[in-house]
């Protein structure tokens, strides 16, 4: 005798504690498994683009970090790039430095947040109280440099809005002495963890010709083998004056591209950027950190596309000034955005319970994907 | 099959051990949490660095009433009326009015500020039960704009308040020069 079944929609989100954000997903379901997940993304769409044609280039600074609140020097970074690209600034080289710390700090404490409601979102909840320990210390740090927790608003048009306080190198160095270890310990917590592993690996296989049909960028792109870095291939700032390494997926759990290769990215390019916080607080040199821009910040006629490797991956800012005090038009390509894109093919045939663990693995940020 | 099977269970049992051994070693370890507001000796406001962006406060004494904040300001929260007496040409600020429920404390009205007369305290307590008392009115009766003195200040009201201001003011970069500006009296 066979069960008569039928095909059912079930609706997850928008406020659904594990979709990180306002996502919304409508799912087709047979059983257990999953025929398709439609993600329906808006929900936080806020015209941050549009807002940029009303407030101008230096006003516009504040917003940037609204477009991805978790790793904000990275979008503050972006568009002070593309003004400066514009206007034909350029940055003391301290001040440079002052943005690789920053930000190197920032994608520290963004993939921190990822691995631990990664880990949260399959059922561990201690990872995430160690995560955000170690999260909660650099922003303690972040404050003390630029006097906020979240919206940084640490970056100008031509440099940086503050100097690192006296004391605060040597502060920063000695919580890198403190991650190091730390990082092994959150290792033998969860990441090899057998139930752990059995959860993540051969989920979400995403093949490396399908990473880059689907435009994917960042670390879900590396997770899938392939060595693509900002950082290293086009590179900005003064990123090649660093010794650091690309992680890349390697397939060892499981298949090459499942959820746990990119997890291991994430744990892995945390080291690096230890490494490279090492060489940019020793070699630190003296200066001005803001170069001397009008305050009322006229850029030529022009155009301009400028891509910073945020912790989300390649993302990129493109701009168009017409001559007069606020930008003509300005668009924001970000990696989440491509990530969702994506979930729609990942998860036919996949099981209800593991499109949490999708969705955490591309490490998605709901304001990124409408701003 | 059944080799398999069992050495993953195994495997599981091992590394759950593994990671209990390090949920066991924070048992003995001081907490990191603080307990707020009143389970630490100091009140948090007073742990917060000085750069920390709290609700915006103006010391009207050092104000000249140069706008600088008004325009600096993305999204409108600062009012500001300034008008000339006729009689003794001086300016008069006769509203200074700021919208802390819209204010998203960026900091870029603190940072044009010559005197550091507007600033962010350490203060974020700023609940309260309606929108209008959100608006801090700086000005209760219209006021005479400072005016900076030529040479050193004089007035030994003002100096305190000055040096707050410009201790302020000098913690952000200065475009162009690596030494911070030179301090007002």
């Amino acid at each position: 005798m066979s069960i008569r079944t039928e095909e059912m929609t079930l609706n997850m989100g928008p406020q659904h504690p594990s979709t990180h954000g306002v996502l919304r997903f409508v799912i087709k379901a047979d059983g257990e498994v999953m025929r398709e997940a439609i993600p329906d993304v808006g929900y936080l769409h806020r015209s941050i683009e549009k807002i940029a044609e009303k407030v101008g280039y230096h006003g516009f600074m504040p917003y940037t970090d609204r477009v991805d609140y978790v790793s904000a020097m990275f979008t503050n970074q972006g568009w002070a790039m593309a003004c400066e690209r514009l206007g034909g600034i350029v940055v003391p080289r301290r001040g440079e430095y002052c943005r690789v710390i920053a930000a190197e700090f920032n994608r520290i404490a963004s993939h921190l947040l990822s691995v631990g409601t990664m880990g949260m979102d399959i059922g561990a909840m201690t990872p995430f109280t160690h995560a955000i320990r170690e999260r909660e210390m650099i922003n303690d740090l972040i404050e003390e440099l630029c006097g906020a927790r979240l919206t940084f608003n640490y970056m100008r048009i031509g440099g940086v809005g503050w100097d690192l306080p006296p004391g605060w190198r040597e502060k920063a160095l000695a919580y890198l002495d403190h991650f190091d270890p730390i990082w092994e310990e959150y290792n033998a917590l969860i990441s090899y963890n057998k139930i752990y592993v059995e959860r993540l690996a051969n989920v979400g296989v995403i093949s490396t010709q399908d990473a880059i049909d689907y435009n994917l960028v960042g670390p879900n792109l590396r997770g899938s083998g392939f060595k693509w870095d900002i950082r290293k291939d086009i590179p900005y700032s003064v990123y090649p004056e660093f010794d650091f390494d690309v992680p890349v997926g390697t397939g060892e759990f499981g298949t090459l591209g499942d959820a746990m290769d990119r997890y291991m990215v994430r744990i892995r390019e945390m080291r690096e950027s230890s490494k490279i916080l090492r060489q940019a607080l020793n070699r630190i040199p003296d200066g001005p950190v803001l170069a001397k821009v009008p305050r009322n910040f006229k850029p030529k006629a022009g155009e301009c596309q400028v891509r910073v490797e945020s912790s989300r991956g390649d993302m990129g800012w493109y701009a168009v000034s017409d001559g007069s005090a606020y930008p003509w038009r300005v668009h924001v390509r970000t990696g989440s955005f491509a990530a969702m894109g994506m979930i729609n093919k990942l998860s036919r045939g996949l099981m209800i319970a593991d499109l949490v663990t999708l969705i955490a693995s591309l490490d998605v940020i709901a304001p990124e994907i409408d701003r | 099959m059944a080799k398999s099977y069992f050495g993953n269970i195994k495997d599981a049992i091992t590394t759950i051990f593994e990671g209990l051994a390090v949920t066991a070693s924070h048992l003995i370890r001081k907490p990191y949490t603080v307990q707020y507001p009143d389970r630490i000796p100091v009140r948090v406001q007073d742990t917060l660095p000085i750069r920390y962006r709290g609700i915006l406060e103006v010391d009207l004494d050092i104000c000249t009433g140069c706008l600088a904040c008004e325009r600096a300001c993305p999204i409108d929260c600062i009012v500001i009326v300034v008008e000339k007496d006729k009689q003794t040409r001086q300016m008069l600020i006769s509203q200074f009015d700021i919208d802390i429920a819209k204010c998203m404390y960026c900091g870029l009205c603190s940072e044009p500020c010559p005197t550091g007369s507007i600033h962010h305290t350490t203060e974020f307590e700023g609940a309260d039960f309606s929108l209008e008392s959100m608006i801090r009115r700086f000005v209760p009766e219209p006021i005479y704009a400072y005016k900076p003195a030529k040479g050193p200040e004089t007035d030994p009201r003002i100096i305190p308040i000055l040096n707050r201001g410009m201790r302020y003011v000098n913690e952000f970069a200065q475009p162009g020069s690596d030494k911070p500006a030179e301090k007002v009296a």
